[in-house]
C-alpha cells in the first residue's frame, strides 16, 4: 500500500532558530573565545593597536593565579554567596511549606508573593548605594537608631568593618532572591502530582513528614536549576558589590567579577590579565556545575539507564550469534 | 480605497520627516562630550552670542556623569573609535585630566596652537601656572587648559572665629592656622578646648596633604609614596585620637551636615577652592540669604598649605575636522581675558544674567578687574584670597592612575583610623592594591 509522503516541516523549525543562532555566534560565541584568546597575548593600554602572543603563553595565567588580590576575591566570592544562600535557600523552602500546604490555605497569597518577589525588580545600583547611605557614618539611619535606642554608645564604622560589609552585601543578595527562589520552588511543587498528596494524606502524614519525604525529593529538578543558577550568579556577583563600597574596605567585598573589571579598567587597562581572569572563573564555574550535577544526579535512574543499555547489548550480541553460528 | 490612500499619507510623511532635516542646512555638527551641564551652557551661551557662527554650526552635545565611573570608557570608546561621532571638544575633570593630556589618551589632544589659538594670551590673561603644567603634553605643547580656577583656600566661619580667636579678620585668622601643619595643630588645640572641630573630616584636608608632596605617586613607573602623603596617616590619626574633628566622610550626609552646623560639634572650616563654596556649601548651608543657617557666616582665609582641587579642562580632538570652529569656542572658554569673554562671566556670575553664581576662573588678568564680593561670605571679595592660592597650586605631582591609587590610599588611611588595621597592615594593604591592580611596579 503506497504512502502518502508526510510533508517535513522540520526545516522551517532550522529557519526560524537561524536568527538566534546568528546572534549567539556573534554576540556570545566570537566574544568569549577572543576573550580566551587574549589570555594569551600581551595586550594592555588605552590604545590597542597591536599585540602578539606572549613568548611563555601561560605567563597571565600564572601571575593571576599568584595574586593575591585574587585569591582573596575567590574566598570572598564564595564566602559571601554561602552566606547568602543559606539563609535564601531555607527561607524560601518554608515560604513554600506555607503556601503550598493543603491544610492551611492562606489567604492575601496573591499579595504576599507580590510584596515577596519586589526587591527582585528594584535594580541593583539603586538598592547598593540605599544601603552605602543607610550605613552612613557618624551620621546615618542605622547608626541614628542604634545610638538612640541605646544598643550603641556611640556610633559604628559599619563600612570600614570588613565583617560587617561582607555580611551587608551578602543581605542585600539574600534580601533580593529569596522572593525569586520562592516563587520558582512553588511552581516546582505545583508541578507534583496531587495524587501523590492525597496518598499520603489518607495514610496520615502531618505536615512536616510531607514536606520532608515527599515535596522535598520530588523537587530534586528545581532545587538543581534553583541551586546552578543561584551559584552561577553568586560567582559573578557584581554591581552590590562595587556599587556598595567598590570592593573595599581593604578588598573584603572585593569578588571575582571586581577583581577582574578592575584589572581592566581601573587606570591601567590590563585587558591580558583580566582575560585571563575571566578564563580561570569561567573553568571554575565549570567544574562546580559538573560537581553539581554529579551529586544531584538520580542515581536511580542512572542505575537503571545503565542496566538497560547492558541488556540491549547483550541481546544483540545474542542475536548476532543466533543468526551467524548455528553450526 | 480609504486604507490605501491612509497609508501611503503615512509612507510619506515618514519620508519626509527623514528628508527635511538634511534639506534644512549645510550646518556642520560639532560633537560635544563633557560630564557635567556646565561646558554644555557655555556652548549654547556662545552660540547665543554669536548667531553668525549658530548658523553654521550645530552642537551635539553628550553628558555622562562621571558616578561609578562610566565616562571615561565611554569618552576613550568613542575617541578610538573615530568617525563622524567622535567628540570634537571634549571635558576631562582634574581626577583624571593627566590621562588626556600626559597620558595614555594624549595622542587624541589637538595641541591648542594647531586649532588657531594666539598663545600670547597666556601672559596678558595671567592664567594660573598649575592650570598650564597640566595641560602641557610631553611634547611640550599646551592642548587643555581649564577655566575656572580651583586653587584653595580654607573657609571658615566667622562666629566660631570670633569666640575662640576674637577675630573674624581673614589675614589674622591666616596666620593662626599656619603656615604649616604645627600652627594649624595648635590652632586646633584652642578650638578643641571651646568645643569645635576644626574641619568636618579627614578628606578636607586630604587635598592640602596631596598637592604638597614633591613627587607624585608614580616615578619611572615605580610606586612612590612621598614622605609628605605618607604623614597623612599621622595627620588623619591625630585628629581622630585628640577628637578635632567629626570623623565624616566628605561627600556623605554627616559631611554636609557640618556645614549647616548640624554635626557631633560645631566644625571651624572646610578647605576648598571657589566652586566648594558656591556650588556645594551654599546650598548646604540651611539658608539662601545672610542669618539664615550658616549662610553669610563665613569668610575665606590663606590655607596653611597651598593646594588645588578639581577643576575642569577642555581638549580638542587631534582628528577633528572642524579645527578653527573648536578653536573659537576654546578661546572663548579658556583664554579671552575681555570682558566677552567666558570668563568674565563666570566670575561675575553674569552668564545667564544678572545674579548667578561667581566663581574664580583661571585668568587673573579677569579676576582683578572683577567683583567677587558674595553675601555667603558677608560680603567679603574671595578673589583677595583665591589669585594668591592659585599661584600656590602645583601641578607637576600627577599623574593618571592618581584617581585609583587615591581611592586606595585613602581607604587604606581610614581602615587605619578607625582602628581595624595597623599603621604597618594600611601601607602594607595600599601597596598590595597598587601592585595587584595596575601596571606599576611596586617595591
Amino acid at each position: 500500500m503506497k504512502r502518502r509522503r508526510r510533508i517535513s516541516y522540520a526545516k522551517y523549525g532550522y529557519i526560524f532558530s537561524i536568527p538566534f543562532v546568528l546572534t549567539f555566534l556573534i554576540f556570545s560565541l566570537y566574544p568569549t573565545l577572543y576573550t580566551a584568546f587574549i589570555g594569551f597575548t600581551d595586550l594592555k593600554g588605552l590604545l590597542k593597536t597591536s599585540f602578539s602572543v606572549l613568548e611563555d603563553p601561560f605567563q597571565n595565567f600564572r601571575l593571576i593565579l599568584n595574586n593575591a588580590s585574587f585569591k582573596l576575591s575567590l574566598a570572598n566570592t564564595l564566602k559571601i554567596w554561602v552566606m547568602n544562600f543559606i539563609p535564601q535557600i531555607l527561607l524560601a523552602l518554608l515560604l513554600t511549606a506555607w503556601f503550598t500546604s493543603n491544610h492551611n490555605k492562606i489567604k492575601g497569597q496573591g499579595l504576599f508573593k507580590v510584596v515577596f518577589y519586589l526587591p527582585n525588580i528594584i535594580t541593583a545600583a539603586t538598592i547598593a548605594i540605599l544601603f552605602n547611605v543607610l550605613f552612613g557614618y557618624p551620621m546615618g539611619p542605622i547608626n541614628d537608631i542604634l545610638v538612640k535606642t541605646g544598643a550603641l554608645s556611640q556610633p559604628y564604622y559599619f563600612l570600614t568593618d570588613k565583617t560587617a560589609s561582607q555580611v551587608i552585601v551578602a543581605f542585600i543578595q539574600f534580601w533580593m532572591w529569596y522572593g525569586y527562589t520562592m516563587i520558582i520552588l512553588i511552581s516546582g511543587v505545583l508541578g507534583i502530582n496531587p495524587e501523590i498528596f492525597e496518598a499520603a494524606d489518607i495514610d496520615g502524614a502531618n505536615d512536616v513528614q510531607t514536606f520532608f519525604l515527599i515535596t522535598l525529593p520530588n523537587l530534586r529538578t528545581i532545587l538543581l536549576f534553583v541551586l546552578i543558577t543561584s551559584m552561577i550568579g553568586g560567582l559573578n556577583m557584581f554591581d552590590i558589590p562595587r556599587l556598595f563600597n567598590l570592593g573595599q574596605p581593604g578588598n573584603a567585598t572585593l569578588t571575582t567579577s571586581l577583581f577582574i573589571y578592575n584589572q581592566a579598567f581601573s587606570g591601567s587597562y590590563l585587558y591580558n590579565r583580566a582575560a585571563a581572569a575571566s578564563m580561570i572563573v569561567f573553568a571554575i564555574i565549570a567544574v562546580f556545575s559538573l560537581l553539581i550535577f554529579l551529586l544531584m544526579r538520580d542515581k536511580n535512574l542512572a542505575r537503571e539507564k545503565k542496566e538497560a543499555r547492558q541488556l540491549a547489548r547483550q541481546l544483540k550480541q545474542g542475536n548476532f550469534l543466533k543468526k551467524g553460528g548455528g553450526q | 480605497m480609504m486604507k490605501k490612500t491612509l497609508s501611503l499619507l503615512v509612507a510619506l510623511s515618514l519620508l519626509m520627516s527623514l528628508g527635511l532635516p538634511a534639506l534644512a542646512g549645510e550646518k556642520q555638527t560639532i560633537n560635544l562630550w563633557s560630564f557635567t551641564d556646565e561646558v554644555p551652557t557655555m556652548v549654547e551661551k556662545y552660540l547665543e552670542f554669536n548667531p553668525d557662527f549658530a548658523a553654521k554650526y550645530d552642537v551635539k552635545v553628550t553628558i555622562i556623569a562621571t558616578t561609578d565611573g562610566a565616562y571615561q570608557p565611554a569618552l576613550d570608546q568613542a575617541l578610538a573609535a573615530g568617525g563622524a561621532d567622535a567628540p570634537d571638544i571634549y571635558a576631562a575633570e582634574a581626577a583624571f585630566v593627566l590621562k588626556y593630556t600626559q597620558g595614555d589618551a594624549s595622542s587624541f589632544a589637538a595641541p591648542y596652537k594647531d586649532l588657531g589659538i594666539d598663545l600670547s594670551a597666556l601672559e596678558t590673561a595671567d592664567i594660573a601656572q598649575y592650570t598650564v603644567d597640566i595641560g602641557t603634553n610631553p611634547e611640550g605643547n599646551l592642548v587643555a587648559l581649564g577655566y575656572q580656577a580651583t586653587g584653595g583656600a580654607f573657609i571658615y566661619r566667622r562666629s566660631i572665629a570670633q569666640e575662640v580667636f576674637g577675630t573674624d579678620d581673614p589675614t589674622e585668622i591666616g596666620a593662626r592656622i599656619g603656615p604649616g601643619w604645627d600652627k594649624f595643630f595648635e590652632a586646633a588645640a584652642e578650638l578643641k578646648a571651646k568645643g569645635y572641630g576644626i574641619v568636618s573630616g579627614d578628606g578636607d584636608v586630604w587635598h592640602a596633604v596631596e598637592n604638597s608632596s614633591e613627587a607624585g605617586w608614580v616615578v619611572d613607573g615605580k610606586l612612590n609614596l612621598d614622605p609628605n602623603r605618607e604623614a597623612f596617616l599621622d595627620i588623619s590619626m591625630q585628629l581622630k585620637e585628640e577628637d578635632f574633628y567629626n570623623d565624616t566622610q566628605d561627600w556623605t550626609d554627616a559631611w554636609f551636615a557640618d556645614m549647616k552646623g548640624e554635626g557631633a560639634k560645631g566644625v571651624f572650616g572646610y578647605f576648598g577652592p571657589a566652586w566648594l563654596i558656591n556650588y556645594v556649601m551654599a546650598d548646604n548651608s540651611g539658608g539662601s540669604a545672610p542669618g539664615e543657617g550658616t549662610y553669610g557666616d563665613w569668610a575665606v582665609c590663606e590655607p596653611p598649605v597651598g593646594f588645588f582641587w578639581g577643576g575642569t579642562w577642555v581638549l580638542a580632538n587631534a582628528a577633528s575636522e572642524k579645527k578653527e570652529a573648536v578653536g573659537e569656542i576654546i578661546n572663548w572658554i579658556t583664554l579671552d581675558a575681555s570682558e566677552e569673554g567666558l570668563q568674565y562671566h563666570w566670575a561675575n556670575g553674569t552668564l545667564h544674567g544678572e545674579g548667578g553664581t561667581k566663581d574664580s576662573v583661571a585668568s587673573g588678568a579677569v579676576m582683578a578687574k572683577s567683583d567677587g564680593s558674595l553675601e555667603f561670605l558677608g560680603g567679603q571679595n574671595m578673589f583677595d584670597v583665591f589669585v594668591p592660592a592659585n599661584a600656590f597650586a602645583n601641578g607637576k605631582n600627577l599623574t593618571q592612575y592618581d584617581e585609583t591609587i587615591n581611592r586606595f590610599w585613602r581607604d587604606s588611611v581610614r581602615m587605619y583610623t578607625s582602628g581595624q588595621i595597623s599603621r604597618e597592615e594600611a601601607v602594607e594593604q595600599f601597596k598590595q592594591n597598587v601592585a595587584d591592580n595596575l601596571d606599576v611596579i611596586v617595591e
